[in-house]
């Protein structure tokens, strides 16, 4: 029985060997896994464990706002401390919390920076983020290749992404500018639809983050994003992100954190922005050089 | 757990090493390993209706005891049995009738617990006392959710005796599993997306377009069941055992009666011989007028096994209608050749009855025929990806064109035959590869798991 089963168990490694290589060649040639829809999000991830960051006190973490309204080099030529920006597109803060968490345990960072605003309240959590960060920490940084496996997506899938994808240059600490030539407009400068029947949900789940990063001595600098004036017209959308400051606000100070807003119209005009709430590089460089001033009293 | 699934291929092949080298010491542990297996692999990820499962074990095991004790045929072993058929087909009708969730499997161990019972009652089994073999039975993992629904009389005793690695068994179950999974993955998958945009759309489609999503509809029903199948029977086989068939190349079948003695084999089994037999034996004194009442009660029970909706019952009396023609001619059971065009109209015939299948309601259903038949069959539609779409139709035949050249055998990859090891390599290797490129966008469940 022994041996036949030996011989069984020998051709299907040999089967088994085979894919495996498959998709080991597939990842060496910057074909890479599937994990979540935003392809910028699954770059940053994988790059990360082949080129790990080694340190980080200051960690900016959360949706494009925090990606691209950040100037990296300004923070970095002001604060002797190591920095890294892990925001991505497409994360709400329910999607923000567990990835948070996981990378606050694997650098233990001193601040985390969130850049965010109404956007991050909208929409419902989508639980394919946390594939790579409920993922042993292990298998993410030696066999980034499982994720192939994780969930099934077809060779065919994976060679779109690569060609298909639409991917950014960050700079070294994973910051970007906003340099999109085309977008629809009909999408992104939609009118003011908030609250959604998700904010309750992801307000609670902000209070949870403040809670835990208080819990963990992490210092957390919330920075509320300006919007488009164009964007907030009548006195009922005025009121609704009124309400929408002061509620953030309160959780974030109630847990110690610090709350900065610089939804300022006169400081930032509408041709600042891109939409109605990612500002154009040269907005990033508005608001860095504020949060900058801001931030030499609180990062020590 | 999904066949297709990275944490089944984890579960499964952890399994086996258990199973043939820690576990192979005696049936009994063998039997305990499987059991414990089949508990978890129908408690992944939503254990809540173990209990339902663990709980109709219990019962029907002792059910089976006590009609043993007290004598088949006595008051006190029909009450025990009507007990038992009673609790079955009550959770049957409760779960798939007044409520909107169906515990995984519910419907399969349902009529494998049933059939036990009615064949102590008619003496082709005795009662098993060996609680590990009864429960095993009836939560054999790999038909667990989908079935095939093994007969008590099939997989007992395979279950009592000890199972010794065969490596031409175990080798073959691979090359099913791996026909299975070329079938539910690049043609399945992919047509059911299809076809379900079409169904989802009839309204403002061309006729063209409805004959096309009927025809894929029909491929993605038969792909994603019988591959669902195929990977049942192959992971029985690597673990010892042989279930039953439950595919027999059904769109080769000569008339509706060969179909359904291709098509889910298995049940059709099952309610030929527990309601159709029983049925044809008490109308028999009214002649065809009782094979045919017989053949409807059947199919109409058949067609409600699916579930609550109408068009389940439609479908099934749909396929009663077809049976009066073959009844009156007296050709139900005659067996014959067939030629290319018996065979094409049947796949027409059934390709239409699973319009009604797939559709949303018998309204849907209605207006989706009215479009097939008046509206243009020759007019240009859009396809999406016509490279993508012809590479899958492309497989499509490849598929008719394995299963035919390979109908005499257990399944389309059975290539024994072909002694030279590279060129079997080089099938299985294209095979792999296809399975790999062309998968759908979005993983689906099996359909059959629904029911």
């Amino acid at each position: 029985m022994r041996r036949g089963i030996g011989s069984f168990l020998l051709k299907t490694a040999f089967f088994v060997l085979a894919v495996l290589g498959l998709f080991e060649i597939l990842y060496r040639r910057g074909v890479w896994p599937i994990i979540s829809q935003s392809a910028l999000y699954d770059h940053k991830m994988i790059r990360l464990q082949q080129e790990p960051v080694k340190k980080v006190k200051i960690m900016a973490m959360g949706s494009s706002l925090t990606l691209y309204e950040l100037n990296s080099e300004m923070i970095v030529h002001n604060f002797p401390l190591p920095y890294y920006n892990f925001g991505s597109w497409n994360l709400q803060v329910s999607d923000i919390y567990p990835i948070l968490k996981e990378l606050v345990k694997e650098y233990r960072p001193e601040y985390v920076i969130m850049c965010s605003s109404v956007g991050d309240f909208m929409k419902p959590t989508d639980s394919v983020f946390q594939n790579f960060t409920n993922t042993n920490r292990f298998i993410r940084r030696h066999f980034p290749e499982f994720f192939y496996f994780r969930d099934y997506h077809s060779l065919r899938q994976l060679f779109d992404r690569k060609e298909n994808g639409y991917l950014i240059d960050t700079d070294p600490w994973g910051g970007a500018f906003f340099t999109m030539k085309t977008i629809n407009r009909a999408k992104w400068d939609m009118r003011l639809d908030f609250p959604t029947p998700y904010t309750a949900i992801q307000y609670r789940t902000l209070d949870s983050l403040c809670g835990w990063l208080q819990g963990q001595k992490v210092k957390l600098v919330y920075v509320q994003a300006p919007m488009k004036a164009s964007y907030i017209t009548t006195p009922a959308e005025q009121a609704t992100i009124t309400t929408h400051f002061d509620t953030c606000r309160s959780m974030v100070e109630g847990h110690g954190g610090v709350y900065l807003n610089y939804h300022n119209t006169a400081i930032f005009a509408d041709s600042l922005f891109f939409d109605q709430w990612h500002l154009q590089a040269s907005g990033g460089v508005v608001l860095t050089k504020e949060l900058v001033a801001d931030l030499k009293t609180i990062i020590k | 757990m999904l066949f297709t699934t990275g944490p089944f291929f984890l579960f499964f092949a952890a399994f086996f090493l258990l199973y043939w080298f820690v576990f192979n010491k005696s049936i009994r542990w063998q039997n305990l390993l499987l059991l414990a297996g089949s508990y978890f692999f129908y408690a992944w990820g939503d254990g809540r209706f173990l209990v339902l499962l663990a709980g109709s074990s219990v019962l029907t095991y002792l059910l089976g005891i006590l009609m043993g004790r007290a004598g088949v045929k006595s008051i006190a072993g029909t009450v025990l049995l009507c007990v038992g058929l009673a609790q079955g087909l009550g959770f049957l009708l409760y779960f798939k009738y007044f409520t909107s969730f169906l515990p995984l499997g519910l419907s399969f161990y349902t009529f494998k617990m049933m059939s036990y019972l009615l064949d102590i009652r008619k003496g082709k089994i005795q009662p098993t006392r060996d609680w590990v073999v009864f429960f095993s039975y009836l939560a054999f993992f790999p038909c667990l959710v989908a079935g095939p629904i093994d007969q008590p009389g099939a997989l007992i005793p395979q279950l009592e005796k000890k199972r010794v690695f065969n490596y031409g068994q175990a080798s073959d179950g691979m090359r099913q599993i791996l026909w299975g999974l070329f079938k539910k993955v690049v043609i399945a998958d992919n047509c059911g997306v299809w076809s379900g945009q079409i169904f989802g759309h009839y309204r403002e489609l061309p006729g063209s377009a409805l004959w096309y999503g009927a025809f894929l509809n029909a491929i993605w029903l038969y792909a994603d069941f019988s591959g669902y199948s195929d990977m049942a029977i192959g992971y029985s086989r690597l673990i010892g055992f042989n279930v039953t068939r439950n595919f027999n190349f059904p769109f080769f079948a000569r008339n509706i009666a060969d179909f359904w003695r291709r098509w889910h084999i298995s049940l059709t089994n099952w309610m030929t011989e527990y309601v159709f037999t029983p049925l044809a034996i008490y109308f028999r004194n009214y002649g065809k007028a009782g094979i045919v009442l017989a053949i409807f009660i059947n199919f109409i029970l058949l067609g409600m096994w699916h579930g609550p909706h109408r068009t389940f019952l439609y479908f099934g009396i749909l396929h009663g209608c077809y049976f009066i023609p073959l009844v009156l001619r007296g050709t139900l059971n005659k067996k014959g050749r067939g030629n290319g065009f018996a065979r094409m109209g049947t796949f027409v015939l059934v390709m239409l009855t699973f319009v009604i299948f797939r559709s949303e309601s018998m309204h849907a259903a209605v207006g989706y025929y009215h479009r097939l038949f008046t509206t243009s069959v020759v007019a240009r539609f859009y396809i999406e990806d016509p490279v993508f779409t012809s590479i899958v139709l492309a497989c499509i035949v490849l598929l008719f064109a394995a299963e035919w050249l390979q109908r005499d055998k257990q399944h389309a990859l059975q290539i024994d035959g072909v002694k030279w090891f590279p060129v079997r390599v080089l099938i299985y290797a294209c095979l792999i590869l296809l399975v790999l490129t062309y998968g759908p966008i979005k993983n689906a469940d099996f359909i059959y798991i629904k029911f």
